[in-house]
């Protein structure tokens, strides 16, 4: 069985009960007892998010200021319940209207607690999909107070709408003005070793849509990877364009997306859902382009003084611009005094984290600011040098930049109706874990 | 439902400290109850919110009871909720009070309402008060025909809740029926979904008990049902998608285009966005194409690039869970993912439980070609500030190491480790440039260079200092300070507090002693002294016999302690693959993360008063831990045969030999008259006719569609006497076939008191065509495997019998391969196990 949850708890950080639901008889009233001791009050906490104690399975997952706990007493299917945990939390924010904390939770616990019934009966994960739980789930969040509803209205039949044709939509959906907007929201990771080769690099990207279509929309989207301009080829019996095509490692889609359709066509189509979702992740390793080169110096002279120079290149089109960078560079523990120079942005030594944090609000293409600083160190005779030095780290927004290189062709709408829509596409790439070490 | 846990302890000061607010609320509410003005919903709904937040910071609210069913009439759904809520939750502790809640619960299953009904549904059947559960029947049956879904889907839960209260009440009103009738005509999938996890739950826990149970278990792996299943699969929530792919790994196909055919069904499903659904179809792929080598690697080409996705795209928490997944299919088929290895770098803000894995893989891929970066890399993380992971990192390269793959610059790495003057770091690089030496004796030149300069007072970890203090003894000709060294150690002998450390002690200067005598002889008259002294017993008996030894002929102790030594080729493995296997048949279950088979965790009988141990599982010998090192011929022994066939191998060979706790059976010659009376006895078991009423169903034809498709009556059971199995095929039986019956029962206490040995049991039942092929254990636990085969075809029967001696219990789980056969056979197999001890 995926998961029989046996009870869900809602922890603070102190260990104090926010909300729990037993579902099940099977283990004891006590079991959060055994996780405040047995996890919390000890270095246990984060070692490891599966712990087994006494003859029950503790999942936890920390998330903002509380952690979720699931206590089951079978072999039960792990990847399930974390994937619950983390749908049934954003279940939770679209109803709050944003933070899940606290906070939120003590002021909508009886809404948790009907949520919770209808999430999960008896430990087995039931319907979360906002769309339908919206449709019978009557309390509202704290964002307007109790609306006095009429109570006598029959309920719209909520389940034959999950199981019908498109499940993920209500038929009869208005909108005066129909916009679809899509974000490709593209992470890269890299890993750069301190001679400057790249031992890791990989993107993963998401393409998220808000959609306010009325009716029941047809969409189909159009990008420029590799398998979908070939399959087109194929079909028109034309030769593929010339310009960058992008090999796609992995796809994964949203349950809207057509999959059979994917694989024999090779084309994104699907109904999309009202409002915003995520249409599809994927996964690239071959031909990133990195937005940025960081190429340190750290020379430590004597046992006192080091010398650091970092020089951050921007390697994207001169009329783009990177927004929030952020460079930290590790120094010691025993950094004492430090001064800097830097061409662009502000420094300054945060002692709090042990590094150098330079930040620079807007960052043009194609340049490359320096920083050069100078550290002084508190002698430490007995303690051995150290030989532990953490790699620099990055963080940064490119907007209108694909580092996949990753572009929507088209993207189309097609409803019964023959209204006419308007598309708006993003791109953004941010920094992943973006490391360089030195 | 337990009130919640903090109930007793004193409430945060922060919080209302409870009784004066509760008879507040008491008597807020007493005024409200039989109010009907309009707007006196909104006062209703206040104070039933502060209700429930007092119930949820734990205040005890329980007296209210009365007052909150006086408040429930009414027509506010929110209202009502909170209500269901409030009695839910305390009336298990007063169930005197929970009978006043029935009426305007069982009024509320009526209700217009589809939304009403099925919550009052819902709750009704949450109170869990085992004598109300008369009034549960009736509003049940109601709701399995409600004509609205939500209420169907409440319902079916409902049932297993029921069952869960009195499973009597559940099987004897025949819900089990309605249930699987809905699971196969229902249109709603969540209604289906909730029927089969039911269905699944309710029949596995009966199965021990009911023929009936058992039987309709396997027809929910039949064909025409799977089918039925994965035709619609597409309409079912991801959920219950997952539920629907975990019952069809179970199922076992006909042919190979059946397996395709479910592959390409399947197929689009690794691109789900729920990883879990991703995880459930990948388990489908590999179940299926165990025993297709070809198409199985082709899995693992296929599923890579989904599960690197995965383990990339999420919370720590669900790349973990992930992770453990590739981790084993990493340890599996390591070569298959060796060009991944970048993938299995770890980022610097990784939490350590995901390093840690890493590391594993990392060691894991690591073959000729890509050796040198990844040592590069984990040598990056030997200076890691996380001093748990630097040191796995340091274990990493030293596996990579005796791996034998490269050797040459792993060793100067290591030995750069020894020079790093980190204590951690010294300390691991130390245990592992022994382990080195063992296997590549031609390297102890250089590392004794090395290791000469390490003063042992920087040592201070016992594994370490055992691992210096064998390399002292081992190596003295060539180590000039050797002598001394151990004489200092020796001098220190009480401060150390480790019986390991002062063990290898005691046997380096007996080495040191035989390579250079005059130096080491004091020393060794002192270890011998201190060592007589121990109050270790080991160290003691070891001290003693060494003494004993020299006394009796030195050179004869010479030859005992410094023998010509091989170098040892393979360093056994800490899981056995019996282990491993199960774990991989668990595959997407807590199984994988906790890397032991369920039944080490969730059978009570494993964690209680009598607990396997994992030695107790270990079925081939000598697999104790990393560390130990078997011979070399042992060990390749142990790569071919994994569970069983070592036990034969050891006949041969004196007993005393075999270290493991398993020894062979004793077939007595003996046993063999009495076969004969065996089979006659065998013809007439009573359990060979199957219920009446099932067959009767079958003649008039009234069945559902799956009873057509389970087995005809099975003919009578006759075992062949001079049945023959050899522990190979034994063992890939015993991991290719489901279990087809488990079962508890009991034995005779006056034969099982006789069960010192459990040599007795199996001539016993050896005479009942029933043969042992491996058994082990010790008191009060006795695990014994058997098989036997039909007398008339080659089909056989595999059964784990495990035996506890002081509750006269016994635990049996049965393969076969003709699984309609198994029932008549657990029958014969009880019946003779009930005789055992009857002369």
């Amino acid at each position: 069985m995926p998961v029989a949850a046996s009870a869900i708890y809602f922890l603070n950080l102190r260990g104090d009960v926010l909300i729990n639901r037993l579902y099940r008889d099977d283990v004891g009233g006590n079991m959060v007892d055994a996780f405040r001791m047995h996890i919390m009050q000890t270095k246990e906490l984060g070692t490891c998010p599966v712990r087994q104690i006494g003859g029950c399975s503790f999942f936890y997952m920390r998330i903002s200021n509380v952690y979720i706990v699931i206590v089951v007493s079978s072999n039960a299917n792990v990847a399930c319940a974390f994937k619950f945990v983390v749908e049934a939390v954003a279940l939770f924010k679209s109803y709050f209207g944003g933070a899940f904390d606290e906070d939120a939770i003590r002021n909508n616990f009886v809404l948790i607690y009907e949520l919770l019934d209808e999430i999960m009966d008896f430990g087995y994960p039931q319907n979360l999909s906002a769309e339908i739980l919206k449709l019978y789930i009557t309390q509202e969040g704290v964002r307007s107070p109790f609306s006095s509803k009429p109570t006598d209205k029959p309920v719209p039949n909520a389940t034959l709408q999950v199981t019908g044709a498109v499940g993920w939509r209500r038929e009869g959906l208005v909108y005066k003005k129909n916009e679809v907007f899509l974000d490709i929201v593209e992470s890269v990771n890299l890993l750069m070793s301190s001679k400057g080769s790249v031992l890791r690099c990989d993107v993963t990207g998401k393409v998220l849509m808000k959609c306010f279509l009325s009716g029941m929309p047809d969409l189909k989207l159009g990008l420029n990877d590799k398998i979908g301009l070939e399959k087109e080829s194929q079909l028109k019996s034309r030769p593929t364009k010339s310009g960058k095509t992008i090999e796609l490692d992995d796809v994964t889609f949203h349950q809207c997306v057509n999959l059979t359709r994917f694989n024999s066509e090779k084309t994104v189509s699907f109904v999309p859902p009202d409002g915003e979702f995520e249409l599809m992740k994927y996964r690239i390793t071959e031909g990133v382009n990195l937005p940025f080169k960081v190429l340190p110096t750290i020379k430590e002279l004597g046992r006192t003084r080091m010398e650091v120079n970092v020089k951050v290149k921007s390697v994207f089109g001169a009329k783009m611009f990177a927004l929030g960078v952020v460079i930290k560079i590790p120094v010691p523990k025993q950094t004492a005094k430090t001064s800097f120079q830097v061409t662009s942005g502000r420094a300054k030594y945060n002692a709090a984290i042990d590094c150098l944090v330079w930040k620079i609000r807007k960052f043009p293409g194609q340049t490359e600011p320096t920083l050069s600083a100078e550290v002084e160190l508190i002698s430490t005779i007995g303690e051995k040098k150290s030989l532990t030095r953490p790699p620099i780290q990055m963080e940064f927004q490119v907007p209108m930049f694909t580092a996949s290189g990753l572009r929507v062709r088209f993207l189309k709408v097609w409803e019964k109706s023959g209204y006419n829509t308007v598309e708006w596409v993003r791109y953004i790439t941010k920094a992943g874990s973006y490391e360089i070490r030195c | 439902m337990a009130p919640p846990a903090q109930s007793h302890r004193s409430a945060s000061p922060s919080q209302p400290s409870g009784k004066s607010e509760v008879s507040d609320l008491k008597s807020q509410l007493r005024q409200l109850a039989g109010n009907r003005a309009p707007g006196v919903d909104d006062s209703k709904r206040e104070l039933f919110k502060k209700v429930i937040s007092y119930m949820t910071i734990g205040i005890d609210v329980s007296s209210l009871f009365g007052e909150m069913v006086m408040c429930s009439a009414t027509s506010d759904i929110v209202l009502k909720k909170m209500c269901y809520l409030y009695v839910g939750n305390y009336a298990k502790g007063n169930p005197d009070l929970a009978l006043l809640t029935i009426n305007f619960l069982q009024r509320d299953c009526k209700d217009v309402d589809p939304m009403i009904r099925g919550l009052a549904l819902r709750s009704l059947c949450s109170l869990r008060v085992a004598n109300l559960v008369e009034y549960l029947v009736g509003p049940l049956e109601l709701g399995l025909k409600d004509n609205n879904s939500y209420v169907r889907m409440v319902a079916v839960i409902g049932v297993l809740k029921l069952y869960h209260i009195s499973a009597s009440t559940c099987v004897d009103e025949d819900f089990l029926a309605t249930l699987k009738h809905l699971m196969l005509n229902d249109p709603d999938t969540q209604v289906v979904a909730n029927c089969l996890s039911a269905l699944q739950e309710i029949w596995s826990s009966e199965a021990s008990t009911s023929e009936e149970a058992s039987r309709e278990r396997e027809a929910l792996l039949s064909k025409p049902v799977v089918y039925y299943f994965l035709n619609r699969i597409k309409e079912f929530s991801e959920w219950a998608q997952c539920l629907v792919l975990e019952l069809v790994a179970k199922y076992v196909p006909s042919d190979s285009n059946e397996i395709f055919d479910i592959m390409n069904l399947l197929e689009d499903r690794l691109q789900h966005a729920n990883g879990a659904v991703v995880l459930a179809s990948i388990k489908v792929f590999m179940q299926l194409t165990l025993s297709m080598t070809d198409v199985h690697q082709q899995v693992y080409e296929r599923i890579k690039a989904p599960l690197l996705t995965l383990v990339s795209s999420g919370s720590p928490e669900q790349s973990y869970a992930v992770l453990s997944h590739l981790h084993l299919l990493v340890i599996r088929a390591p070569y298959i993912f060796s060009e991944d290895y970048k993938h299995f770098y770890c980022q610097y803000n990784e939490p350590s439980y995901v390093k840690k894995l890493k590391l594993e893989m990392l060691t894991a891929v690591a073959n000729e070609s890509n050796t040198y970066e990844i040592v590069t890399e984990l040598c990056e993380y030997a200076a890691n500030v996380d001093i748990p992971i630097a040191r796995e990192s340091i274990r990493a390269v030293g596996k990579i190491a005796l791996q034998q793959y490269d050797v040459n610059a792993i060793v100067d790495r290591l030995l750069q480790f020894l020079e790093m003057e980190k204590d951690y770091v010294t300390a691991e690089a130390l245990v592992l440039v022994k382990d080195l030496l063992r296997k590549y004796p031609q390297w102890s030149h250089d590392c004794i260079a090395v290791v000469g300069n390490i003063s042992s007072k920087n040592v201070q970890e016992p594994k370490a200092k055992a691992a210096l203090i064998w390399m002292l003894g081992e190596y003295s000709q060539d180590m000039h300070d050797a002598p001394y060294i151990l004489e200092n150690l020796i001098e220190n002998w009480d401060e150390e507090h480790s019986a390991e450390v002062r063990l290898h002690l005691l046997t380096a200067v007996m080495k040191c002693f035989f390579k250079r005598p005059p130096e080491t002889q004091k020393a060794l008259g002192a270890a011998l002294a201190a060592g007589l002294a121990d109050f270790h017993q080991d160290v003691h008996d070891r001290a003693l016999f060494y003494y004993r030894l020299l006394q009796y002929n030195v050179s004869v102790a010479e030859h005992v302690v410094n023998p010509p030594k091989q170098a040892v080729s393979v360093f056994a493995d800490t899981h056995s693959n019996e282990i491993k296997d199960r774990i991989f048949d668990e595959f997407n279950s807590l199984s994988v993360v906790y890397q032991k088979p369920s039944y080490m965790f969730t059978d009570k009988e494993h964690r209680g008063p009598f607990e396997f141990s994992d030695e107790h599982v270990n079925l081939s010998p000598g697999t104790e831990s990393a560390d130990t090192v078997v011979p070399a011929q042992r060990v390749d022994a142990n790569d071919k045969d994994l569970l069983l066939s070592t036990a034969e191998k050891d006949e041969g060979r004196d007993a005393s030999s075999n270290g493991s706790a398993y020894s062979a059976p004793s077939y007595d010659i003996a046993a063999s008259q009495t076969q004969k009376e065996s089979s006659i006895s065998n013809s007439n078991i009573p359990g060979n006719t199957l219920p009446s009423s099932s067959a009767i169903d079958d003649l008039l034809g009234l069945g559902f569609p799956i009873e057509t498709a389970t087995t005809p009556t099975p003919p009578p059971l006759n075992l062949n006497q001079k049945a023959i199995l050899d522990p190979g095929t034994f063992q890939q039986k015993w991991r290719q076939l489901p279990i087809s019956l488990s079962q508890e029962c009991s034995i005779n206490p006056e034969g099982v008191a006789s069960l010192t040995a459990p040599n007795a049991l199996l001539r016993h039942m050896q005479s009942h065509s029933i043969h042992c092929i491996a058994q082990g254990g010790q008191p009060p636990n006795f695990k014994l495997f058997f098989f036997a085969q039909k007398a008339e075809e080659s089909s056989t029967f595999l059964v784990e019998c495990i035996i506890n001696t002081s509750s006269a219990k016994t635990q049996i789980k049965i393969k076969a391969d003709d699984q309609s056969a198994s029932q008549a056979f657990s029958t014969l197999f009880q019946t003779a196990l009930s005789k055992f001890g009857f002369p």
